[in-house]
C-alpha cells in the first residue's frame, strides 16, 4: 500500500507531448480511474507510475519519497495489461506462482497461496490446464490473481475489461471493486469508457492531450464539471450543449443561439455568462434535467423545436429535440410525446452550466 | 458445383464424360496440368534414388566398362554395405565430422544466442552492424575456405598478429588444421544460427517480458522462464538443421587441407568425394550415401519431434 504523487509530470516522445505537467496526487488505498480518450497521455501516464517508460520532467513520488528501487522489478508494482499478458506456455498454476518463484519462496507457501488465490477467484478447477487454453474471462481472473497474488503496493489496471464480453465485463466491474476492498491496495485503473470509470473508482481524473482536465468523485465530475470536456465526456447520454452570443440589452441579458433562436436568461445565469473572456459562450445541460413543456417559473430557458427521434433507453425515453441550434435531449415529460411534434422544452436555471466557449472553462464552477 | 448442372443436362456417356468435364473439375484440371512438373520432379528426385539403391547392391565401378544399367552382373547385395561397416576409413571420417559437429554447433549456438539477445535491443548503428554480421552466410564456402586458407598461412595475417613464428603452421599441422576447419565453419554459420535464433526471440511477445519483469522476475529469470521457452520450437530447428548441414561440410576443407595433412581433417563428404573420383568406387559410394541419408533422417526426425511435443507434460 502506497500513495503516489505525480508532480509537474511532463513526458515528451519526440516533438510530441504525451502528458503535459500533470499534478495527481493518489490516496493510499484509493482506487483511481484515469478516464480519457485515446491518445490523452492516460496510459503513458500508468506506464511512468509502473516505471516502464520514465517522465521527461517532473517528480513521481510513493508515500511522498521518489522510488528507491532502481530496477521495476522491485517497485511492488502489480499490472494488468489490456491483453492479459498471460504465459501461455505455462499451466494456470505456473501463472499464478509466477511472481512467488522468481522470489524463491518455500514451495508450501506457494502452494497455499496459489489455491487460495485460485479459489478466491474461482479459477481453482483449472490450476493444471495450459493457460493458452483459457478463455479470455477466465484469462483475465489469471491476469489478475497473478498480479494480486505477488501483494503489490499499487495496482495499474490498463483497460482490463474492454476485452471481455458484455455481461462478464458487468460481473468483472463488480468483481474489482470487491477486490479492491479486500486488498485494500491502491488501484489505478485506466479506460476510455466513463461508465466503468463511474461506477469503479472513488475518484476520476479525466484527460485531454496530456492535460488533466479534471479530478473529483464520480458524482462531482457528473455534476459539476470543470470545462466543455468533461462536461461532454461524462454522463450518458452525452450532455445538450447550446451555442451562442451574449446580449445584454438595458439590464435584460439573452442569448443569440447558433441557427438565430434567441432565448432570454434568468438572472444568475446572465450574471455567469458575463464572466465569459468574449460573447461568445456555451449552454450545457444533461438530458435527465431537460423537461418537456414549459414550468412556467421564472427560472427556466426555453427552447423551442421538433421532436425528431424517441430514443429508449431500457425503460427511460429520451426525446431528441430539433432546434435550430441543434438537437436537445429531453428525458422528464417526455412519455407522450410522440414524433413530429413540436416541442417546447424547459431548460431549469439551476441545472444549466454556463461555459466560455472560447476557452471551453466552466462559467458557474463550484471548484475546490 | 456448375459441372454438375452440365453433366445432368447433356446426359454424356462416361467416356465422353471424363474429358467434356476436365475443364470445368478443379481436381481432373489441376491433375492434368501439374502432370509435366511431376513428371519432371519424378525423373529429378525419384529416378536418382532408384539409381543409387541399384548401385548400392552391385560392386559397380565406371572403370569397369560396363554402362551403369549393366551393374546387375556385379550384383553383391550386403557386400557393399558390409564393406562400409568394417571400413575404419569410413568410421574415421565419420568420427571427425561429429567431433566438428560437437565442436562447432555449440559454438555457433551460443555466440548467436549471445548476439540475438544483444540485437533485440536498440542501439545506433544497429542495421550497419546487423548487415555486417550477416555478410558471412551470403559468401560462397569455397571462398570462406580461401579466406582462411590465407589467414591461416604461416606468414599469414593470423600468425603475425598472435606473433607466431613462421615454423608455427595451421593447416599442415594435423591437430591444428582441425581448428582452423572449425574456425571456418563456426565464421561462417554463426550469422545463421543467430538469423534464425533473433527471428525467434523477437516473436516473443514484448508485454510478457514486460508482465515478466513486473512481477518480479529478473533478466535471467525472463531469459530461462519466458524467452527460451518459446524459443524452444526455433532452437530445436536451428539445431536440427545444423546437424544435419554440417554432414555437408566440404567446400572450407577441398580449399584449406584437401582433407589433409593426410587424412587429418577428411570428413564423410571429403572422404565420399575421394572414393568417388579418386577410386571410382561407385557402387561402394552409393550405398554409403544411402546409409548416411537414412542416418540422417533418423536423427533429423528425432530432433523434430522433441519440438513438436506440446509443453503440457508437465
Amino acid at each position: 500500500m502506497s500513495s503516489i504523487s505525480l508532480r509537474n509530470i511532463t513526458k515528451r516522445f519526440g516533438d510530441f507531448t504525451a502528458v503535459s505537467d500533470l499534478n495527481l496526487e493518489i490516496a493510499d488505498g484509493e482506487f483511481l480511474a484515469l478516464l480519457g480518450p485515446s491518445g490523452c497521455g492516460k496510459t503513458t501516464t500508468m506506464n511512468m507510475v509502473a516505471g516502464i517508460e520514465s517522465a521527461s520532467s517532473g517528480d513521481l513520488l510513493f508515500d511522498g519519497k521518489p522510488p528507491t528501487a532502481k530496477r521495476i522489478q522491485d517497485r511492488g508494482i502489480g499490472f494488468v495489461f489490456q491483453n492479459y499478458a498471460i504465459f501461455t506456455h505455462m499451466t494456470v498454476r505456473e501463472n499464478l506462482a509466477f511472481s512467488l518463484t522468481v522470489k524463491q519462496r518455500p514451495q508450501s507457501e506457494i502452494d497455499k497461496r496459489v489455491n487460495a488465490m485460485a479459489k478466491r477467484m474461482s479459477i481453482d478447477h483449472r490450476l493444471d490446464q495450459l493457460s493458452g487454453k483459457l478463455s479470455v474471462n477466465e484469462m483475465q481472473k489469471v491476469a489478475i490473481a497473478r498480479s494480486a497474488i505477488a501483494e503489490p503496493k499499487v495496482f495499474l489496471l490498463d483497460e482490463p475489461l474492454s476485452n471481455l464480453d458484455a455481461s462478464f465485463r458487468a460481473y468483472m466491474r463488480a468483481e474489482l471493486k470487491i477486490l479492491q476492498h479486500e486488498f485494500k491496495q491502491t488501484m489505478v485503473y485506466v479506460t476510455h469508457d466513463q461508465i466503468e470509470a463511474m461506477s469503479l473508482a472513488d475518484r476520476i481524473a479525466i484527460m485531454d492531450r496530456g492535460k488533466l482536465m479534471q479530478v473529483g468523485a464520480p458524482l462531482d465530475v457528473y455534476n459539476n464539471p470543470a470545462n466543455v470536456f468533461v462536461a461532454q465526456f461524462v454522463g450518458s447520454p452525452a450532455i445538450n450543449l447550446l451555442e451562442g452570443k451574449l446580449v445584454t440589452e438595458g439590464g435584460n441579458s439573452s442569448l443569440h443561439l447558433n441557427g438565430g433562436e434567441t432565448i432570454s436568461l434568468p438572472p444568475t445565469l446572465a450574471k455567469n455568462f458575463a464572466k465569459s473572456s468574449t460573447d461568445r459562450v456555451v449552454l450545457g445541460i444533461r438530458a435527465q434535467e431537460v423537461k418537456a413543456g414549459s414550468q412556467n417559473s421564472a427560472n427556466e430557458v426555453l427552447v423551442h423545436g421538433m421532436v425528431e427521434v424517441i430514443e429508449r433507453i431500457g425503460p427511460v425515453r429520451v426525446a431528441h429535440v430539433h432546434t435550430p441550434a441543434g438537437v436537445v435531449k429531453c428525458m422528464q415529460g417526455v412519455d407522450a410525446t410522440h414524433v413530429g411534434e413540436a416541442l417546447t422544452v424547459s431548460l431549469p436555471e439551476s441545472s444549466c452550466l454556463a461555459f466560455d466557449a472560447a476557452s471551453g472553462n466552466r462559467l458557474n464552477y463550484m471548484g475546490h | 458445383m456448375p459441372n454438375n448442372n452440365h453433366s445432368n443436362h447433356t446426359g454424356a456417356p462416361e467416356a465422353v464424360g471424363y474429358w467434356s468435364q476436365v475443364g470445368s473439375s478443379p481436381e481432373r484440371l489441376g491433375f492434368w496440368m501439374t502432370l509435366p512438373t511431376v513428371l519432371l520432379l519424378l525423373f529429378i528426385v525419384v529416378f536418382p534414388a532408384i539409381m543409387q539403391v541399384y548401385l548400392s547392391i552391385t560392386m559397380w565401378s565406371p572403370l569397369d566398362g560396363t554402362p551403369w544399367y549393366l551393374a546387375y552382373q556385379n550384383f553383391d547385395f550386403p557386400g557393399q554395405y558390409w564393406r562400409a561397416l568394417l571400413d575404419e576409413e569410413l568410421w574415421n571420417a565419420l568420427g571427425r565430422t561429429l567431433l566438428i559437429m560437437v565442436v562447432t554447433i555449440p559454438i555457433q549456438f551460443a555466440l548467436g544466442m549471445g548476439l540475438a539477445t544483444l540485437f533485440v535491443d536498440e542501439f545506433p548503428g544497429k542495421k550497419v552492424f546487423y548487415s555486417i554480421l550477416l555478410t558471412p552466410m551470403m559468401i560462397v564456402p569455397a571462398v570462406t575456405g580461401l579466406i582462411f586458407y590465407l589467414c591461416f598461412q604461416s606468414t599469414g595475417p593470423i600468425n603475425n598478429h598472435l606473433g607466431l613464428p613462421v615454423s608455427f603452421s595451421w593447416l599442415t599441422d594435423t591437430d591444428r588444421a582441425m581448428i582452423t576447419i572449425m574456425v571456418a565453419d563456426i565464421w561462417q554459420w554463426t550469422p545463421l544460427m543467430f538469423l534464425i535464433l533473433l527471428a525467434g526471440m523477437l516473436s516473443v511477445p514484448n508485454d510478457q517480458i514486460l508482465a515478466a519483469r513486473l512481477l518480479g522476475a529478473s533478466e535471467v529469470q525472463i531469459f530461462r522462464r519466458i524467452v527460451l521457452p518459446r524459443m524452444k520450437s526455433v532452437i530445436i530447428i536451428v539445431l536440427a538443421l545444423r546437424t544435419v548441414e554440417s554432414f555437408k561440410i566440404f567446400d572450407s576443407i577441398s580449399v584449406m587441407t584437401k582433407g589433409g595433412p593426410g587424412v587429418q581433417t577428411e570428413t564423410i563428404s571429403y572422404y565420399i568425394y575421394r572414393l568417388t573420383f579418386g577410386d571410382f568406387e561407385w557402387g561402394y559410394v552409393a550405398a554409403i550415401g544411402l546409409s548416411i541419408l537414412i542416418g540422417l533422417t533418423v536423427l533429423a526426425v528425432q530432433l523434430l519431434k522433441l519440438g513438436a511435443k506440446p509443453d503440457s507434460n508437465k
